[in-house]
């Protein structure tokens, strides 16, 4: 326990606190559209954004944090433990976290009647775990492979963006629909939902395995800072 | 004062304007825009488009998603200091705190500057090809100085300052969230600031240029008195606006890097 409390630390309290501040940004958004008079269907749609549209967004920047900015990377190199592990240990750090408060908000929502999504609790994890995993995954990705914070934050910002922006395109393109991060706040359960999240899962897994691989020779990250 | 200003902007500037990412993430962005605008898009005008209206519109286009970079860019920029251990050897400096801030700030600002303007002016140059009209470059760096540079302005003071208090990832989750919030989410959907004078997007400006209503500007909303008609006016009181909210970070920062350094 106490590796993963020393991990935690190492990924930094910004890291860990991105998901649990975005969930706070979702409620105030919430709480302001109730009391401007918003439908509720509304409200619930901005509750249910919390956990598909603003946790993933939240857990791929901490993810670009963690693998951007540790200043003792050349002493951890120098260790026997491999680096892929050490870092894999700080994703999950922050993933649990994103998921674990993802499962609560969920179940809230439940408990008050504000729940927007599937009935089934397998589908409803998928909700937010495939997102997370996609946006997390191409994060990390890009993090590796651009070595510069710059870079990989800005394409994650771009994605989520740009899928907010033109998600009735996105959702009605035959090609584009399984990739939308927000099929369940932008459109509901309807058909082609179970496709989309297998897809945005499937994608997660390809980016984290690929980023692994590219970490067999973990002295590709020594010179992002000055990238 | 004014030297010591002066030689701050013109290291910070030269410092940024060498970054790499910036330009990567600028070209990058800017191919994106210009491959999926859709047909809705300024490249799908009808010949005979004014050249204000052909510019503007490509503004307010590169004005959604470059200010994004631009706000990535910028936001370890005082943090970094402190972790490089830069601060230190800063604050034994002359320079007061409050010029080395807004040397930092308007030589950061110059240097997105540069390639939000060559973006423009090489659209224009494109534009020009098979429109013909020499005004669209004109047309280009008065869209640019009204739509890109105010919000681009704005988004530097926040993305300088804020993570001071924030942390940058911190910063850089909110800043994504709040830029759809703030700027592209309808109103009509949420109560947000999208289409009102302190939309960094330059929604007003875009319109002042276009002729009509570009994205949101003036739709009813939640704060309506910030929600006029738009026009030249309007379009003047938002850069105004946006000017004077981007001073109010500022106005902060130099106690925040005291505070940082000295702790």
């Amino acid at each position: 326990m106490s590796l993963w409390r020393y991990e935690a630390r190492r990924a930094g309290w910004p890291a860990c606190l991105a998901a649990p501040a975005s969930l706070l940004a979702a409620l105030a958004l919430a709480a302001a559209s109730a009391g401007f008079g918003a439908s509720p269907p509304s409200v619930h749609g901005v509750l249910l954004s919390g956990v598909e549209a603003l946790v993933p967004l939240a857990a791929a920047m901490a993810a670009v944090t963690v693998v951007s900015v540790d200043r003792c990377r050349e002493l951890q190199l120098a260790l026997p433990a491999g680096y892929s592990v050490t870092l894999g240990r700080r994703l999950g750090v922050v993933a649990g976290i994103g998921a674990a408060l993802s499962v609560l908000f969920s179940a809230a929502l439940r408990l008050t009647g504000s729940w927007t999504g599937p009935e089934s609790a397998l589908a409803s994890a998928l909700v937010w775990a495939s997102p997370l995993l996609g946006l997390t995954g191409l994060a990390l990705l890009v993090a590796v492979l651009g070595r510069s914070v710059v870079l990989a934050t800005t394409t994650v910002a771009v994605v989520w963006l740009c899928q907010q922006l033109f998600a009735s395109a996105l959702a009605a393109g035959v090609w584009s629909r399984p990739f939308f991060l927000f099929m369940t706040s932008r459109v509901g359960v309807a058909d082609g939902w179970g496709t989309n999240r297998a897809v945005l899962a499937a994608c997660g897994v390809l980016f984290i395995t690929t980023a692994l691989l590219l970490l067999r020779r973990p002295e590709r990250l020594l010179t992002e800072e000055e990238v | 004062m004014r030297s010591r200003f002066a030689a701050v902007c013109r290291y910070e500037f030269r410092m940024q304007v060498r970054k790499r990412s910036l330009w990567v993430s600028t070209v990058g962005l800017a191919v994106l825009i210009a491959v999926a605008q859709g047909d809705r898009g300024p490249r799908h005008l009808p010949a005979g488009t004014s050249a204000a209206e052909v510019m503007g519109s490509w503004a307010l286009l590169f004005s959604m998603l470059l200010p994004i970079g631009f706000g990535m860019v910028l936001a370890d920029r005082l943090v970094r200091d402190h972790r490089i251990g830069a601060a230190s050897l800063l604050a034994s400096l002359p320079t007061r705190p409050g010029a080395l801030v807004a040397g930092k700030y308007a030589g950061s600002v110059a240097a997105t500057a540069v390639p939000g303007l060559l973006v423009l002016l090489v659209t224009a140059a494109g534009e020009f090809a098979h429109r013909g009209d020499l005004t669209l470059f004109g047309w280009a760096v008065a869209a640019f100085a009204v739509v890109l540079l105010p919000g681009l302005a704005f988004v530097a003071a926040f993305a300088l300052v804020c993570p001071l208090v924030v942390s940058a990832p911190l910063f850089r989750v909110l800043f994504a969230g709040y830029w759809f919030w703030g700027n592209m989410l309808g109103p009509a959907y949420l109560p947000s600031l999208t289409g009102t004078l302190l939309t960094p997007i330059g929604d007003y400006p875009a319109s002042w240029l276009m002729g009509e209503k570009a994205l949101y500007a003036g739709d009813s909303g939640w704060l309506s008195f910030l929600r006029p008609e738009p026009g030249g006016g309007a379009a003047l009181l938002s850069v105004v606006l946006l000017a004077v909210l981007a001073s109010l970070p500022l106005a902060f920062a130099g106690p925040l890097i005291a505070r940082r350094t000295s702790s």
